[in-house]
């Protein structure tokens, strides 16, 4: 393998790596609020993706823009799911296998509502730099992730001000850190809750609408995505942004050397591979706490 | 009397009653300890002041409005504070992070920091260490920070729940001291303490709890020898408890 | 004196009369496909019947892992692969009879699960889920990838000499013996020191591990044991199928139904899952054959678990234990 060509792999694992810590981190700060695992995460995104579609279809949106649309659309939904489906739950019985197979039920809602309107034919947007490709000297960078791994970053960091500089971004971290000690405060844990939810979804909707034009997407294949994102958000510790952030990079770059030497068929494997091997290795992830709250 | 609770009943989730029709007076201006064995239901009774917990019946009465039924937040606003057993601080923030949580439900910034500024003087240690993260502290610097936080919003009443708790003689010492600068300056405080003796040394008042109820109080100095507080730590209390349990 | 007596033996004769109820069940379940010999006409229920009895086993075991322990496993039908793939190549590249090897590969199975579960198991809850998850990922990008199995085009094998109108009658009885054998086990389990032991560990974990229970072996076990079943009935139902294809076998629908079933019929029970199987089998097919199979099947799975899942948590045999209404053949806790 020549430095250029490892080079150009790095380059494709790096332009990927923003989108995956996008789709992550809304995974990640869910569980860091209220513990909870939201299977149906994934599920999300391809509903943004296909809001991102028809728009692209029918009104020439650019996906890019189309952001502004998911985000909002997402965040609501999301707030609305976590009132109508977690709000109600005796807080004793959220940590546990019952959330689980609630978000679980939800996957499939949104999977088979989504096949019986949009059928399973294999989707893309294919607006004009979805396929083209910004070339300097012998290297190459598709313009499509390029753009989408810029605007993931930038609202990862929007993500993390928002946490450290506003008021209610603070309330949401002292109850990621401590949830009776938030409530000691004055802090309404259970909105709180309700604005992380809308928040991590509302990340997903942003993450789905580039989805639409960076991968071909169809209702079935949340479950692919999201035995990706959670073995992410495991190996860079549930519940920490740092971990998603860093772990997305590790593992795009490594999955885009695994496609290199192996083939594409073989890279998601990269993902699956390095959660067993954390777990063997240290259980809580790179930056996460050694022991759940229950 | 500032703080009165009548005929309490409260529970966690489902379960049974944890507080069993207890009724309770605490003075303005005193120091007051609330002593009793495990399970008496003393950390309840906090959490239900303060909100944390809602009563299930009884009321509760505050400077002469009701506040059994509120929210945290707006219990805070009425003017009682409430330090917690574990302490409760946020471990990944740091110190001034921290204190500066202690004044979320006020808006105005300037009043906060100003309010910070005074209750670093009282710990000093806290302003040698403001930048640290607070799962560095040591457990006598972190119950002067969860005691600090909870004094941003200047309460009348502070609730602390066993403060002495995991700390070395010397430093549990350090923290009753500062307990009573608090209270020269005319804050009414509640303390519990499973160390009988050091809560009562401190308090002028004492109550004792068993079982869910308030069994009887008095003046502090008094309640440490009452031969009623042997029988409630050991022997006699069992045989009645499994005699009188179902 | 006397009194004593009486109600010793009304106790014997109320166990021997539910034990000889089922029995006489079961004894029916058995002779029933010999009717076939008579009409010719059965295929249908022959089918319906072995499809609800292999769920039957697959649910009984999944509930041990996740009933009785409290670990929900989203991955469960890579044992059902496994068994599948390990009797499928025996048969097509050394011609040996799935009825013969379907036991070993339960035990594969349960090697599989052992081994998975040392690593999986270290963790609690949430990133054990998590795991099974990938678990499955990972085995089918495997198979996705391996060519002697014909990779994701899958193989097709041998079809069983028999004629049409019979074939469906050895699998009858083979998925019989195993949902016997599921729930047999999951009976010995449940009254056993082992399913205390479990029941404590999905109650609170830290507190069973501070009474001196050994959780990580248990929880090992549990998973190992709940892959037997799956592993046997993969390799059945690939040899019914003739046909093995990564995407058939480790569908997400599957393991969906393993949770859904038990769920529907009381998570932690013993008859549970039993209940569940058919409950929910029969109301799929009236769906089917009323208004068609389409997506929306699948959404109505979801919704169907969701409201089970927040108005009768505890299942339709827990449920009506709760309130003293279920009838005693089928209080087998």
């Amino acid at each position: 393998m020549t430095l250029t060509e490892a080079l150009q792999v790095l380059l494709l694992g790096i332009t990927l790596g923003g989108v995956y810590a996008l789709m992550a981190s809304g995974l990640t700060l869910v569980f860091g609020v209220m513990r909870i695992v939201n299977i149906a995460h994934a599920s999300l995104m391809i509903v943004a993706a296909y809001i991102s579609f028809q728009a692209f279809k029918l009104y020439d949106l650019d996906p890019i823009l189309s952001i502004f649309i998911t985000i909002p659309v997402m965040f609501l939904f999301g707030a609305g799911l976590y009132k109508l489906l977690f709000a109600r739950l005796p807080s004793d019985a959220r940590f546990g296998e019952l959330t689980v197979l609630l978000t679980f039920s939800l996957a499939l809602i949104v999977e088979g509502v989504l096949g019986y309107f949009f059928t399973n034919t294999y989707r893309s947007s294919n607006p004009s730099y979805a396929t083209d490709a910004i070339s300097f000297d012998t290297l190459y960078l598709p313009r499509g992730q390029f753009y989408a791994t810029l605007i993931s970053v930038g609202l990862i960091l929007l993500l993390w001000a928002f946490l450290q500089f506003t008021r209610t971004g603070n309330a949401i971290r002292a109850t990621m850190q401590n949830p009776t000690a938030a409530q000691v405060v004055g802090v309404n844990v259970e909105r709180m809750s309700m604005i992380a939810f809308g928040l991590g979804t509302g990340l997903g909707g942003a993450a789905g609408a580039m989805m639409s034009f960076l991968f071909t997407f169809y209702p079935g294949k949340h479950w692919e995505w999201v035995a990706i994102l959670l073995s992410l958000i495991v190996l860079g510790g549930m519940g920490s942004l740092l971990g998603a952030l860093v772990g997305s990079f590790v593992l795009t770059i490594s999955a885009a050397y695994v496609s290199y030497f192996f083939g594409p068929t073989w890279s998601p494997l990269t993902f699956f591979l390095a959660l067993f091997v954390i777990l063997l290795v240290r259980p809580q992830g790179m930056f996460g706490k050694k022991m759940e709250a229950a | 009397m500032l703080l009165e609770l009548e005929n309490v009943m409260a529970g966690y989730g489902s379960g049974p009653n944890i507080l069993k029709g207890l009724s309770l007076r605490v003075e303005q201006g005193q120091i007051h300890c609330i002593i009793g064995p495990n399970g008496a239901g003393k950390s309840t009774l906090l959490k239900v002041i303060c909100g944390l917990l809602r009563p299930r019946e009884g009321t509760l009465v505050f400077k002469g409005e009701a506040i059994d039924g509120l929210r945290t937040d707006q219990v805070l606003k009425k003017g009682i504070s409430f330090v917690p057993q574990d302490r409760s601080l946020f471990p990944d923030m740091t110190v001034k992070e921290n204190l500066r949580m202690g004044g979320y439900i006020l808006k105005d910034r300037g009043r906060v920091e100003a309010r910070i500024e005074k209750i670093v003087e009282m710990f000093p240690i806290l302003k040698e260490r403001s930048s640290q993260q607070a799962k560095t502290l040591s457990g006598g610097e972190q119950q002067m920070l969860a005691t600090g936080r909870a004094l941003v919003l200047e309460p009348e009443l502070i609730m602390l729940d066993e403060p002495s708790m995991g700390l070395a003689p010397k430093i549990a010492q350090q923290i009753f001291e500062s307990i009573e600068q608090l209270n020269d300056e005319g804050m009414t405080i509640i303390l519990v303490e499973q160390n009988a003796r050091k809560g009562l040394e401190c308090a002028s008042w004492g109550h004792v709890l068993d079982l869910g109820t308030h069994r009887f109080e008095g003046p502090a100095d008094t309640i440490l020898n009452d031969p009623r507080i042997q029988e409630l730590y050991l022997g006699k209390r069992r045989q009645n408890h499994q005699e009188g349990q179902a | 004196m006397t009194r004593n007596r009486v109600q010793t033996v009304d106790k014997t004769s109320f166990m021997k009369s539910k034990g000889t109820f089922l029995g006489a069940f079961i004894v029916l379940l058995a002779l029933f496909p010999l009717l076939q010999f008579v009409t010719g006409s059965l295929n249908y229920w022959l089918y319906m019947f072995l499809y609800t009895f292999m769920y039957i086993a697959m649910s009984s075991s999944w509930n041990i892992i996740g009933g009785y322990a409290g670990y929900v496993s989203l991955g469960h039908n890579v044992f059902f692969a496994i068994g599948a793939y390990f009797s499928g190549i025996l048969l097509v590249y050394y011609k040996v009879s799935p009825f013969l090897t379907a036991p070993f590969a339960g035990l594969v199975a349960m090697v599989v699960g052992l081994a998975v579960g040392l690593i999986s198991l270290r963790t609690r809850g949430s990133a054990f889920i998590i795991s099974t998850i990938a678990m499955i990922m990972l085995v089918k990008i495997s198979l996705d990838n391996w060519d002697y199995v014909g990779g994701a085009s899958g193989m097709s094998g041998p079809f069983l000499q028999i004629s049409r109108e019979y074939s469906k009658m050895p699998f009858y009885y083979a998925m019989l013996l195993i949902a016997m054998g599921a729930v047999y086990t999951s009976y010995r389990i449940r009254h056993s020191k082992f399913g205390l032991g479990l029941r404590a560990i999905s109650q609170d974990e830290t507190k069973a591990e501070v009474a001196g229970i050994p959780t990580s072996m248990y929880k090992i076990l549990a998973f190992a044991i709940s892959g037997l079943f799956v592993g046997i009935a993969g390799a059945l139902w690939g040899y019914y199928l003739t046909y093995l294809k990564p995407d058939i076998f480790l569908t997400i629908g599957i393991a969906t139904h393993m949770v859904l079933m038990t769920v529907l019929g009381g998570k932690g029970t013993v008859a549970g899952p039993v209940v569940g199987s058919i409950a929910f089998i029969a109301i799929n097919e009236y769906f089917v054959t009323e208004l068609g199979s389409t997506e929306l099947n699948i959404a109505a799975t979801g919704l169907l678990l969701i409201l089970v899942l927040l108005f009768f948590p505890k299942g339709i045999v827990g449920t009506l234990k709760e309130r003293g209404k279920l009838p005693a053949v089928l209080d087998w806790d």
